[in-house]
C-alpha cells in the first residue's frame, strides 16, 4: 500500500527532479472527498470514486502550478517547503470543513472477517494490495507503451532535448503531478474503510511512503514496489514479534541504513560519477 | 452656562448613583476554559450546556448573594496548555471571574494549577481525570473537581473485573501517552490490591490502524479480560482487530470511548463493550435529571437520551455550578480565598443530579465524586445502556 503512494514520489521525481511532499495529504483528500460524495451526498460509490479521482488530479495539478513551477523554473529548492505547506493547508481546510473526528467509511468488504485458522482478515485488506499492484502495472504500461508516457519519460531523461523535440515540459511535469496525486487518491479511497477518514490521516502515510521511496530507490519503480511490500512485512513482524513500540524505530532505522549503504536505494540507479 | 453645569452635575450624580446600584447588582462571572473547537469540541459544548442550564436555573431563583445574577464567560483553550495558562490569567484579571470551570484535557488542567494558586481563584474540573490535577500537593488547594479521577477509575475498573466479572487474568491495552501511563500505574496498583496481576501490558499510538499484534500477545498470554484505556478512534480499531482474531474475550474500558463517534466507527462490534461514566441520562432519572433533560430537549433539540452529546460533561458541570453557587452564598462573598474555604466546608446538603452531596470537599479530598459514584454502562445497538450492579 505504501508502494502506491511511494510510486507517486517516483513519478514526479523522474520527470522533474522534484517531489510532492503533500502526497500523504493527497491520500487524505482522496478519502475525504470520496466520503463527502458517497456518505455525505449519498451518491453511488463509482460516482464518488470518479469525483474523488478528478479532485485529486486537480489537486496534483494545482500543487505543481502554485507550489512547484515558480521555484522549479528558478532552480530553487523551495518547492520542498512549498509542497509541505500545501499539505498542511489541505489538512486544515479538511479540519474546517469535515471536522476533526474520524468517521467510518462503509464498505461491504468490511462486514465480516475471513478466518484462516485462528487469524482472520477483512476482504478489504486483500483488495488493497491487489488494486495497488494492478495500478502499478498500469503505470508501467502507460510509460512504456503509450506515446504520451514515452514523452514523459523523454522529459525525465533529457529535458532539454525533449523540449527541443517539441514536448511541452511544464505540461508534462504538471501531468506527472496529477498522476502521482491520483495514485495517492486511489490509495486514500481504498484505505478509508480500514483506517477511517480523518483530516490527520495523511501525515504518517506520506512519511512512510517517502521512506519506502528512499529504500526502493527514487529512480526505480520496481524497487519501490518491492520496498513497499517489504516495509509492510518488516513493520508487521516487528509489531508481532518484538513490540509495537519498536515498529517505527525499526522501520525508519532501515531508511538510515539504506541511505548509508546504498544511497541510491535498493534497485535505484547509481548516479554516474563525473570525473 | 450655569444651567448647563447644573445639568452636568445632575447627570454625574445620577451616573454615580446608578454605578453604586450596579455594583451591588453586578453579575457574578463564572469562567470556562475548555476546548470548544477542534476534535474535542463536543466535550466543551457539553460542559457549556451543563453550566448554562444550572446558571439559568440559579438566576431564575434569584441568583446568588441576594440577587446577583451568574454570568458565563467562555474561553477556548483548544486543548493547548500554553493557551490555557494565558486565558486563565485573562479570565481572572480582565473578566474578574469568581471561579473557573475546566475542560477535557488533563495537560491543560495541570498547566493551569499554578495560576489558580497564584491568583487565588477556585477552579472546578468538569472533565479531565488526571489524578494529580486535584492531588497537586498544594495547601491551600484551589483546585476542585466534579468528575472522574484516574486513580478511582482504576480502582473501580479492577473491582468490577475481579468482583463482578470474576476475571483473574486481565490484559491491559493502553494508549502510549501520559494518560495511558497514569492508568497503567493505577491499574497495576489496584489489581495488585486484589491479588491479581495483569498477564500483559500492551500499548498503541494514536491513529494506529491495526491492533492485532498487541491483541495476539495478550491472547497468547492467556488474558480472559481486556482492560482498555483509549479514545474513540483507537478503541474502534481495537474492536476491529479483535473481531479479526475471532477473540471473544470480555472488554471493559475507561470512559474515552464514550466520546467521538465510537458507535458509528464500530457498528455492531461495539455491542457488549462495558465502560464507566459519572452519569448516564438513560434509565430512571431523579428530579434534576428530568429537569436537565427537559431543558436539553427544549433548548438544544435533544430528542432522547441517546442524543445527549458527551453526557458526563453536562452532568459534571451542572452539579459543579450548583456547588460553587452554594459556596459563594455561604462565603457571602466572591473573593477567591473565602469561596475556596466555603467549598471545603460546605454546610447542609445539595440534592444534585449525579448524587446527593454532603460536604463533598474537605482539605484532603478535592474530588466530589469517587468510585462509589461511578456507573458502569454498556454499548448496545449504538446506544449507551446502564448496567445494574450487584
Amino acid at each position: 500500500m505504501y508502494g502506491l503512494v511511494a510510486l507517486g514520489y517516483h513519478i514526479t521525481w523522474a520527470t522533474s527532479r522534484t517531489m510532492n511532499f503533500s502526497q500523504g495529504h493527497a491520500v487524505m483528500v482522496g478519502a475525504v472527498v470520496a466520503y463527502a460524495v458517497f456518505v455525505g451526498l449519498g451518491w453511488p460509490f463509482p460516482v464518488a470514486l470518479l469525483v474523488s479521482l478528478a479532485a485529486l488530479a486537480l489537486f496534483g495539478a494545482l500543487v505543481e502550478r502554485i507550489a512547484v513551477r515558480p521555484f522549479f523554473l528558478r532552480a530553487s529548492p523551495a518547492w520542498l517547503l512549498a509542497t509541505i505547506a500545501v499539505g498542511i493547508i489541505a489538512e486544515n481546510v479538511a479540519q474546517l470543513t469535515f471536522g476533526k473526528d474520524a468517521r467510518a467509511f462503509p464498505s461491504p468488504l468490511m462486514k465480516k472477517p475471513i478466518m484462516v485458522g485462528s487469524v482472520g482478515f477483512y476482504p478489504q485488506e486483500l483488495l488493497v494490495p491487489l488494486v495497488g499492484l494492478l495500478l502499478m502495472g498500469l503505470v508501467q504500461l502507460f510509460y512504456h507503451r503509450t506515446a504520451y508516457g514515452k514523452q514523459l519519460k523523454a522529459v525525465a531523461w533529457n529535458p532539454e532535448a525533449a523540449g527541443l523535440m517539441g514536448i511541452n515540459i511544464p505540461r508534462a511535469v504538471m501531468a506527472s503531478y496529477a498522476l502521482s496525486a491520483l495514485l495517492a487518491g486511489v490509495a486514500g479511497v481504498l484505505l478509508a474503510p480500514l483506517l477511517n477518514v480523518a483530516p490527520q490521516m495523511g501525515t504518517i502515510i506520506g512519511l512512510k511512503a517517502f521512506a519506502v521511496a528512499i529504500i526502493g530507490g527514487l529512480t526505480s519503480a520496481p524497487g519501490i514496489v518491492v520496498a513497499g511490500l517489504g516495509y509492510g512485512l518488516v513493520e508487521s513482524f516487528t509489531a508481532g514479534y518484538v513490540s509495537t513500540r519498536a515498529r517505527e524505530i525499526v522501520g525508519f532505522g532501515l531508511v538510515i541504513l539504506v541511505l548509508v549503504v546504498r544511497p541510491w536505494g535498493l534497485l535505484g540507479e547509481k548516479p554516474a560519477r563525473r570525473v | 452656562m450655569r444651567r448647563l453645569s447644573l445639568m452636568l452635575t445632575l447627570l454625574l450624580a445620577v451616573a454615580g448613583a446608578s454605578s453604586v446600584l450596579a455594583q451591588s447588582k453586578e453579575p457574578v462571572k463564572i469562567g470556562l476554559s475548555a476546548a470548544v473547537s477542534g476534535g474535542s469540541a463536543a466535550s466543551g459544548e457539553a460542559i457549556k450546556r451543563g453550566l448554562q442550564i444550572a446558571i439559568d436555573e440559579i438566576n431564575g431563583h434569584g441568583g446568588v448573594l441576594g440577587g446577583r445574577k451568574l454570568e458565563l464567560v467562555v474561553r477556548d483553550d483548544e486543548g493547548n496548555p500554553q493557551k490555557g495558562v494565558t486565558l486563565a490569567r485573562e479570565l481572572v484579571e480582565r473578566e474578574k471571574v469568581a471561579a473557573v470551570f475546566g475542560g477535557l484535557h488533563t495537560t491543560v488542567a495541570l498547566a493551569q494549577v499554578p495560576v489558580w494558586q497564584e491568583l487565588k481563584v477556585p477552579y472546578m474540573g468538569a472533565w479531565a481525570a488526571g489524578t494529580n490535577i486535584t492531588r497537586n500537593g498544594q495547601t491551600p488547594n484551589y483546585v476542585f473537581r466534579v468528575s472522574a479521577n484516574d486513580d478511582y477509575v482504576d480502582r473501580f475498573l479492577s473491582r468490577y473485573a475481579v468482583d463482578q466479572l470474576k476475571k483473574g487474568k486481565p490484559g491491559l491495552l493502553l494508549e502510549n501517552t501520559p494518560w495511558g501511563q497514569s492508568n497503567e500505574a493505577g491499574l497495576t496498583k489496584w489489581f495488585g490490591e486484589k491479588g491479581v496481576k495483569a498477564v500483559g501490558v500492551e500499548r498503541f499510538n494514536w491513529n494506529d490502524p491495526d491492533m492485532s499484534p498487541q491483541l495476539l500477545r495478550l491472547k497468547g498470554a492467556g488474558a480472559d479480560l481486556i482492560v482498555l484505556v483509549a479514545n474513540a478512534p483507537e478503541g474502534a480499531q481495537v474492536l476491529r482487530s479483535k473481531s479479526k482474531l475471532g477473540w471473544d474475550a470480555a472488554m471493559i474500558s475507561h470512559w474515552g470511548i464514550s466520546g467521538g463517534r465510537f458507535a458509528e466507527l464500530t457498528g455492531d462490534l461495539s455491542d457488549g463493550v462495558t465502560f464507566l461514566q459519572t452519569y448516564t441520562f438513560f434509565g430512571k432519572q431523579n428530579e434534576r435529571g428530568q429537569y436537565v433533560l427537559k431543558v436539553l430537549r427544549e433548548k438544544y433539540g435533544v430528542k432522547e437520551p441517546g442524543d445527549v452529546i458527551a453526557p458526563v460533561g453536562t452532568a459534571n458541570a451542572y452539579d459543579g455550578v450548583h456547588l460553587v453557587a452554594l459556596a459563594i452564598d455561604q462565603a457571602g462573598s466572591t473573593e477567591g480565598p473565602k469561596v475556596r474555604d466555603a467549598l471545603e466546608n460546605l454546610k447542609g446538603e445539595y440534592k444534585g443530579l449525579i448524587k446527593t452531596y454532603k460536604r463533598p470537599f474537605t482539605a484532603e479530598q478535592h474530588d466530589a465524586l469517587t468510585d462509589e459514584d461511578y456507573v458502569m454502562v454498556v454499548w448496545k445497538g449504538g446506544k449507551i445502556v446502564p448496567i445494574s450492579m450487584k
